[in-house]
């Protein structure tokens, strides 16, 4: 039998993305809940049911280990009286092992249909994931699916990775910042040779979710949803996100655009109500370049975080080593889906290079010397597969063929134990 | 979930997709016991004309029992007569000539996800006309089909006047997994004493000593690692064409449905250990003894207090 493909499987907090390496796209993207026999209520330290009869082993019959469902099934399944949903991960973290472990059990088995043992698992994680959870999830790995091989990476050396598809990327370096937003928050991410500056990650409370919540109020304040069923007003505001919204350059240019020509700038969307069928139209305006210009002017959405993204891109940089402050300038790499926006890169770039010109030019004027500074590189990476960019660079590297050397294997870990999982090697580093 | 599906569910989500929505793509992905696939669309700007192909194991064993003739009764022309290089087997499909949006899509598009599942049922198909032939006649044994579907494990299908015998050989990598497999396959023999299913097929199980059936075959592996499930199928259970297929259907799957229960249920046998682990940590954080602390007072008899 030859070598079957490595599984990638990046569980976010949101969905989960998993398939076999090689390909572009994931096989499966499904939210990351599991419905349980049993109330949703978190904590559930009750412990799993027990039968209460322990009796003649063949007439006990329970399928309590069985009795779940996951992803879309979960949802769909939610409502159903006796059942609870549950979401194992927050804030990028797993929180319970339990419902964790059957999780993968069911997305193995009955999603992507492959036999654990014959395969090598590409797993991720968060930064500053504590040590303890990997070895945690390497003991489930390794002892209840007897995996081949297992490596876990950071998603967002995965997200670099994935950076190297596009055509601006001459050198395949590792170093880099990360701009990666989902939909709950959004993280910026510094990352030298492979390994994540964890002093100076910063988190941003801005993410899709907060867009959409933003066109929805722009739309509710011009009165466009009149005539929407109030249940579609949040997907009518998530399309016009995705489909509709563009960054613009100068916001002051743009509005005296739209009210010169709106005939040209306006655009309209027809929807159709779900149950009944009925159609209904509205006119989609400033809310096409207003929504993604949260990032750039919170001020305009939320009241208690106002520094745009450029700056904190550029404190995030000042805040790292200064041997590699121009390596992480010259890659900024975007990922995930709220970076998706047309122009996104380019008024990021813009305003990160008016920060540093600038402060160049004071340290020129302040130093009162005559010497000019050379400029600084600044690039912002925009590539085509930036909305799963950490799936895409975990399918990547587990096409290489260092992957499987630099994974730890059956047999090392049943040698050494769960701790050998605490380093993993960076690819293309030297041991 | 209790069963496994038959079917692959990559190959029916994204068909089912793209039958709506045609676009480029090229996609590699596994079924259980090393089968992989492929689904492609050879030419990018014809994205209507896929290619399906897949890599099994053990092809030439299935030609040799009529894998064909069923590639052709169930897909007809899409069967192609050169396959793909490195498959061995490629279907050419065009998403313009499948049937209209409905339960007809429905269907077609789950029977090309059967595709593993109908490459598996030559040798029990074969193998359940021999029995009407032998039983015709009176006496005999069929020929004893060997399927080496995996590295280390085969299925022996063998027909007879009256029965047809499947006997899987088993084998497990780990220690945990083989005390989980033996206590199971012990369940299989012992669940048959249950009223309600007595008329499921007779199952028996043997660690090492080969069954009767295969014990005149060189090279059989007989460490402790190795045991053997046999199943004994009656002619009611493949007589009518739907019993048929669904006893396919089942038999075929019985290693990943083993397996699969083992492994949920050491997931199950965790999350127990993980709530006993906590329940001794409370009564460990409770045990702790709590400092005395009495009143202390200065030299003058005033008590201290904190600010």
């Amino acid at each position: 039998m030859s070598q079957l493909a490595p599984i990638i499987c990046d569980n976010g907090t949101g969905f989960s993305k998993v398939g076999f390496a090689g390909n572009s796209d994931p096989s499966f993207v499904f939210p990351t809940a599991i419905t349980t026999r049993g109330p949703a209520a978190q904590p559930s330290r009750t412990g799993p049911a027990l039968s209460s009869k322990p009796s003649h082993l063949a007439s006990k019959r329970g399928v309590e280990d069985l009795d779940f469902f996951i992803g879309d099934e979960a949802v769909a399944n939610a409502q159903t009286p006796g059942y609870g949903i549950n979401y194992p991960i927050r804030h990028g973290q797993i929180e319970n092992w339990d419902h964790m472990e059957r999780y993968w059990e069911q997305t193995i088995f009955k999603y992507l249909r492959a036999e654990p043992e014959d395969h090598y698992f590409l797993l991720t994680e968060p930064p500053l994931n504590p040590p303890e959870n990997r070895e945690q999830t390497a003991e489930i790995f390794f002892e209840s699916f007897n995996i081949k091989g297992l490596y876990i990476a950071v998603q967002a050396v995965l997200a670099l990775a994935a950076s190297w598809t596009s055509g601006r990327v001459t050198d395949r370096t590792l170093t880099g910042t990360v701009i990666d937003s989902g939909d709950g928050v959004t993280h910026v991410i510094p990352c030298a040779e492979g390994y994540v500056i964890g002093s100076a990650i910063k988190h941003i409370p801005i993410a899709g979710r907060d867009i959409t919540q933003f066109v929805l109020n722009l739309l509710r304040e011009r009165g466009e949803l009149a005539n929407v069923p109030p249940e579609d007003h949040l997907k009518v505001a998530g399309k016009i996100k995705e489909n509709y919204s563009y960054v613009c350059q100068d916001i002051v240019k743009e509005f005296r655009k739209y009210d010169q020509e709106p005939y040209k700038y306006f655009a309209r969307y027809e929807g159709e109500h779900a149950a009944t069928g009925r159609k209904y139209e509205l006119d989609i305006g400033y809310e096409r370049f207003l929504a993604p210009e949260i990032f750039f002017n919170p001020e305009i959405y939320s009241s208690d975080f106002l520094t745009p993204l450029p700056e904190i891109v550029d404190s995030v940089i000042q805040q790292s080593p200064i041997d590699v402050r121009r390596g992480l300038y010259k890659n900024i790499v975007l990922s995930g889906g709220s970076t998706m926006f047309q122009y996104f890169g380019q008024r990021l770039k813009r305003d990160i290079k008016q920060i540093v010109d600038r402060r160049l030019e004071a340290s020129a004027v302040a130093s009162g010397s005559q010497a000019r500074s050379s400029g600084l590189d600044v690039e912002v990476i925009s590539h085509k597969r930036q909305r799963y960019a950490v799936w895409f660079g975990g399918s990547l590297l587990a096409s290489l063929p260092e992957f499987y050397s630099s994974c730890h294997t059956k047999a090392q870990y049943d040698e050494i134990g769960p701790s050998i999982c605490r380093r993993y090697q960076i690819f293309g580093s030297a041991t | 979930m209790i069963l496994l599906e038959p079917h692959n569910y990559i190959i029916q989500t994204t068909l089912a997709e793209k039958a709506s929505q045609p676009s480029a793509l090229d996609v590699q992905f596994v079924d259980f016991d090393g089968v992989r696939f492929r689904l492609t669309t050879p030419d990018r700007k014809v994205p209507t004309a896929l290619v399906l192909s897949m890599s099994i194991g053990c092809w030439e064993e299935l030609v040799r029992y009529g894998v064909l003739d069923i590639f052709k009764r169930e897909y007809g022309s899409a069967l192609r007569a050169e396959p793909e290089f490195g498959y061995n087997v490629s279907l050419d499909l065009n998403l313009e000539q499948f049937p209209p949006e409905g339960e007809q899509r429905d269907a077609y598009i789950k029977s090309l996800a059967m595709l593993k599942r109908n490459a598996l049922a030559a040798p029990f198909e074969r193998s359940f006309q021999a029995q009407r032939q032998l039983e015709a006649a009176g006496s005999g044994q069929g020929e004893l089909m060997a399927l080496h579907y995996r590295d280390e494990e085969v299925i022996y299908v063998q027909a007879a006047a009256d029965r047809v015998t499947v006997i899987f050989s088993t084998m497990f990598r780990e220690e945990t997994d083989r005390v989980f497999g033996k206590v199971f396959l012990q369940e299989f023999v012992d669940a048959r004493r249950l009223p309600t299913i007595q008329s499921a097929p007779q199952v028996l199980y043997t660690t090492r000593v080969p069954p009767l059936e295969i014990r005149h075959l060189q090279g059989l592996n007989d460490t402790e690692d190795v045991g053997y499930v046999t199943f004994v199928l009656f002619p009611r259970h493949f007589a009518k064409p739907d019993v048929a297929e669904a006893t396919i259907t089942h038999i075929q799957l019985f290693r990943d449905y083993l397996h699969y229960h083992i492994k949920c249920s050491k997931a199950y046998m965790h999350s127990r250990m993980r709530y006993r682990v906590s329940e001794f940590q409370k009564v460990l954080n409770r045990a702790k003894t709590e400092a005395a602390v009495g009143d202390r007072k200065t030299v003058s008899g005033r008590t201290m207090s904190t600010r």
